[in-house]
């Protein structure tokens, strides 16, 4: 019995605390350095802030560089296929552009009639100040199945503030809630810790919350609300973050939200600095 | 011969190539958008085979710096990835020392120990400390699926390690 418990000990303490050869380091120096580290890094302390983004902006740069082959093949193998079926698309295209001339008109008179109700409404039109809009490119656009996020090559030198909302063609995607001097991170809006207030087409009020999945849901619907197939879903801007207003998805025949940009296809956002700046 | 050794430096260096580029590039190996469900923490499986294999390719300080590039990557508490990637080298290198010889059965139930406390440690320090939520059913996919493909990848780094690398079973 002793015997084994020795060997035990032995054993145990030989794994925690062996070095040599290869082993530079032990397990139980290297355990307590990344608790530590933990500690230093959850605690906010004043100094390891700007360390943790000097450290985000390099590794940031790096993945990016690293991701480049993985990047180059899909987008190759695209070339190559789009290109063998360019008299095709040509057609399409032709067909399209006929079609969007004669939408043209619509949306001229629709533009007109929404700038002129803005104006009565009283509401700031929120393409006023493009020169407060930000284009960033996608870095990093890891797939996590605990966190749902994406790294952008804009930061504090650019005006980037945690909270900014982030759109891509006008539409929603998520919000900035990490910033570093040259870059951010994006949390998008189907990540399992987003909680946004949102407006139905019928002006019921709602929290739009990512459930980790491709499709956000709605909680705090008002009672007896029934979700249908169709509505359309914008940002209520109650939180002074989002502008009111803002497209983001639509629900689908199981009560979700499909979102109007696929988080997964993501290469280009925008960030919006109207944000106003307390309420972050 | 100068060759032939930088030919097997090389071989030597390719499970840990490969960790830190998947903890690095954007390269996952969780495949969501095939399979809702799938979920792989690729990571733990590369460790803990070398750890009980090859241990001395697999060295602790730069698996310790390849969990903070997890971090940093994932976007994660500094340090936490290190942490539960050590525990898994503490299990191996623990049953390294107490087992004469290994089969990928006796490797799979301790692994499956091993990735139990690493994922506790894990989570309990990501609950606690942090003000990320996560969804409970996906941490178990994620460890039924990692314990489920680590005898296909145990076959493949084993053909590996007889193939390039070199048999130094006790």
């Amino acid at each position: 019995m002793s015997v084994s418990r020795d060997d035990f000990s032995i054993a145990f303490r030989s794994a925690l605390l062996q070095r040599g050869g290869a082993q530079k380091f032990s397990v139980l120096s290297l355990i307590f350095l990344a608790l530590i580290i933990f500690f230093l890094d959850v605690y906010g302390v004043k100094f390891t802030k700007p360390i943790r983004s000097f450290i985000n902006d390099v590794v940031y740069r790096v993945t990016f560089l690293a991701s480049a082959p993985t990047r180059f093949f899909p987008q190759a193998s695209e070339d190559i296929s789009s290109f063998f079926n360019v008299r095709e698309e040509n057609k399409k295209l032709r067909a399209e552009i006929e079609k969007y001339k004669s939408l043209e008109l619509n949306v001229e008179f629709l533009t007109d009639e929404n700038k002129n109700l803005q104006k009565i409404l009283e509401t700031e039109y929120f393409n006023k100040n493009l020169s407060n809009i930000v284009l960033a490119k996608v870095l990093v656009d890891k797939n996590s199945p605990f966190l749902k996020s994406i790294i952008i090559n804009k930061g504090t030198r650019n005006g980037i503030l945690k909270g900014m909302p982030v759109t891509k063609d006008n539409y929603l995607v998520g919000r900035v809630v990490e910033t570093n001097y040259l870059s951010s991170r994006v949390l998008l809006l189907n990540d399992l810790n987003s909680r946004i207030p949102v407006t139905l087409d019928e002006s019921a009020q709602a929290i739009l919350s990512g459930s980790g999945k491709n499709n956000p849901i709605l909680e705090y619907l008002p009672e007896d609300y029934e979700i249908i197939e169709d509505i359309n879903v914008f940002a209520s801007g109650k939180d002074g973050i989002f502008m009111p207003g803002t497209p983001i998805g639509k629900t689908n025949e199981v009560g979700e939200i499909e979102l109007f940009v696929d988080p997964n296809q993501l290469s280009f956002v925008t960030v919006n600095l109207n944000t106003k700046k307390g309420n972050l | 011969m100068a060759k032939r050794s930088f030919i097997s430096k090389l071989y030597n260096a390719g499970p840990l190539l490969l960790l830190y580029y998947l903890c690095i590039s954007e390269v996952d190996s969780n495949l969501e958008k095939i399979f809702d469900i799938f979920t792989l923490n690729f990571q733990i499986i590369i460790i803990y085979f070398w750890v009980i294999k090859r241990p001395e390719i697999m060295a602790n300080g730069h698996v310790f710096l390849a969990g903070l590039v997890n971090d940093v990557v994932m976007g994660f508490p500094l340090g936490i990835s290190s942490l539960s990637y050590l525990i898994i080298i503490f299990f191996g290198t623990y049953v390294r020392n107490k087992s004469v010889n290994t089969t990928i059965a006796s490797d799979w139930f301790t692994f499956f120990m091993a990735m139990i406390f690493s994922n506790l440690l894990f989570f309990s320090l990501l609950n606690n400390f942090s003000d990320l939520s996560f969804s409970y059913s996906k941490i178990g996919y994620n460890i039924f699926f990692t314990l489920f493909m680590f005898p296909i990848f145990w076959v493949i780094f084993n053909f590996y390690q007889m193939t390039f690398v070199g048999n130094r079973d006790a």
